[in-house]
């Protein structure tokens, strides 16, 4: 493979990822093809139960794909992925390190000694939590929580951000602020992002390409959507502009679709294991 | 595997593991109240007022022949012995022995314990083939192993620690295993994402992890290796609490069955404190509520 600018950041070949539970397997995700360009953001976006998460693991290196490849900057991924910086869902920080050695903690395991504390002290106060360097995670609030797994994360300095549904269970304001801030770190870092989440409104507010899984199990990409709003973004205003809803709209009607096919298939008690012999 | 029997740690199952941080604010966290918190000036009176009551009861009722103070001494004459035991200092070797025992067991059965379920809990091939040995041992009365020990180790303190071993060893190891196992997996994949290899991970998530799972069943771990010493001492030796217990008792002196309880009853309540102290300083990330003792 061609090294350099040209090749993709990250690149997708036909992954499937398939569980192998009890009750037989479980095909996440099957034959899914996704190209994402270095420096680029990137959201995936689908109805409940369609494998986002999933995608993000095997790029991440966390789970293997059952079949197909996962390429970082042209080479295949083996093992996990050392260019990644992961952010979770749920809660990720250690409950026994107070603010400051959460943040420091990547670098603690890489065996950074020198300015350790001197340079996670700067990224606390670079996501606004000076003053609660020695608070535990206990005590606080989710948005603290968020802002401190961010900088966790940004401070190993990963060429790749995966982010899953990072801001999902903040109320609406925080996460507004929440995703101002990201875009003003992440502008001119020259780091690819891969957000994933179920809400199109911040998919769409934050992304140059929304990329549209189909409703689970099995899911496959349905249609990638560029997203040609101006840079850089004001989010709290950006969601009344009249490109904003003709691109909203535009990726709605098709999401629509698969939502309401995972509704049906829910409500038909398929959405299950059952749907799936033919796991390969 | 994960049918592993709880053995000894019944009492304990109240407690839930604490190693997915609650999403709770920074406010007020002093709410403590009841039996966890300070006590209040009404149960403490009450808690004394119990106690004057059934210490002068018991007095009353010796004195007057309601009580036989030939099998039920009295709180004077145990006092008395106390007094004795302390003046003379003959009570300073055998609380020192027991004690010794206990810490042997304590931290021999401790670090085996914590050893083997690491090993088990990250082994899963190796847990399933040894669960059903596991299980056997736990379900044995331990009691009966104390003859045995007896005949391997002598009537020194040996004995009394490899007893007082088989009891801690499996309350740790089970709280070891079971806190591994429990680990948030979110926390294991965010450590190995940061760069986090397999020691790593051992000091930074796993072992921090079950801490809270050991440190709640230390109470209980303690008193079995205090229990273990004891009982060692009682079945044969020269020497400790249980052997000033068994000599009192083959003289039919119960005023010394009943100063040695107490002494031993003393003890016990000021190691849990110190173990209180240590807990709480140790566990000091956990929200005041998640911790089991006040």
């Amino acid at each position: 493979m061609a090294d350099g600018d040209d090749s993709a950041a990250v690149e997708l070949r036909g992954v499937t990822m398939t569980y192998h539970g009890a009750e037989g397997d479980y095909t996440a995700v099957r034959e899914v093809d996704l190209t994402v360009a270095p420096g680029r953001f990137v959201s995936v976006v689908g109805p409940t139960g369609c494998g986002k998460s999933t995608v993000l693991n095997a790029v991440a290196g966390l789970r293997e794909p059952s079949a197909g490849q996962v390429l970082i900057g042209g080479e295949p991924l083996r093992g996990l992925n050392r260019r990644a910086g992961y952010m979770f869902q749920q809660d990720a920080l250690l409950p026994w390190k107070t603010v400051v050695q959460n943040v420091a903690f990547g670098l603690e395991l890489s065996g950074v000694e020198a300015e350790r504390l001197a340079r996670a002290h700067e990224w606390v106060v670079r996501v606004g939590l000076a003053g609660f360097e020695n608070a535990y995670p206990h005590q606080l609030s989710g948005g603290m929580r968020k802002r401190t797994a961010v900088a966790q994360t940004w401070i190993g300095d990963p060429d790749i951000l995966l982010m899953d549904e990072p801001f999902g269970a903040l109320d609406v304001q925080t996460r507004q602020i929440m995703e101002n801030e990201l875009l003003t770190l992440w502008t001119d870092s020259g780091k690819t992002v891969l957000f994933v989440t179920h809400d199109l409104e911040e998919a769409v507010s934050l992304s140059d390409e929304v990329v549209l899984l189909s409703a689970g199990p099995g899911s496959g990409v349905v249609g990638r959507y560029p997203v040609d709003l101006p840079r850089p973004r004001d989010l709290l205003d950006i969601r009344t502009t009249p490109r904003f809803t003709e691109l909203y709209g535009a990726i709605w009607a098709d999401l629509r679709n698969e939502v309401m096919r995972t509704y049906e298939r829910a409500s038909h008690g398929t959405a299950g294991a059952g749907a799936v012999q033919d796991a390969g | 595997m994960s049918a592993l029997p709880t053995g000894p740690r019944a009492p304990e199952l109240s407690k839930t593991p604490a190693d997915t941080a609650p999403s709770r604010s920074a406010g007020p966290r002093r709410r403590r109240t009841g039996w966890t918190g300070r006590v209040r000036p009404a149960v403490l009176t009450a808690q004394l007022g119990l106690a004057v009551l059934l210490v002068a009861g018991w007095e009353v009722g010796s004195r007057t022949g309601v009580v036989d103070p030939f099998f039920f001494s009295s709180p004077t004459a145990v006092a008395g012995r106390i007094g004795q035991w302390l003046g003379s200092g003959e009570i300073a070797g055998h609380l020192l022995t027991t004690l010794l025992e206990a810490a042997l067991a304590l931290v021999i059965g401790g670090v085996l314990g914590l050893g083997i379920g690491f090993l088990l809990a990250r082994a899963r091939t190796l847990a399933a083939v040894l669960d059903p040995y596991i299980k056997v041992l736990n379900a044995l009365p331990r009691v009966v192993l104390a003859p045995i020990f007896l005949l391997w180790f002598g009537l020194g303190i040996w004995s009394k620690v490899a007893f007082g071993v088989t009891l801690v060893f499996f309350i740790v190891f089970f709280n070891t295993y079971q806190g591994v196992r429990e680990v948030d997996r979110v926390l294991v994949d965010n450590a190995r994402m940061l760069g986090a290899k397999e020691s790593q991970l051992i000091r930074h998530v796993l072992l921090p992890s079950a801490m809270s799972w050991i440190f709640s069943s230390l109470h209980t771990s303690v008193g079995f290796a205090i229990v273990g010493a004891v009982v060692g001492e009682y079945l044969g030796a020269s020497e400790g609490m249980g052997y000033l217990i068994a000599q009192a008792e083959g003289t039919f002196d119960t005023t010394g069955v009943f100063a040695g309880m107490v002494v031993l009853s003393v003890v016990v309540v000021a190691i849990d404190l110190l173990v209180n102290r240590v807990e709480r300083r140790l566990l000091r990330w956990q929200p005041a509520r998640e911790r089991t003792h006040g």
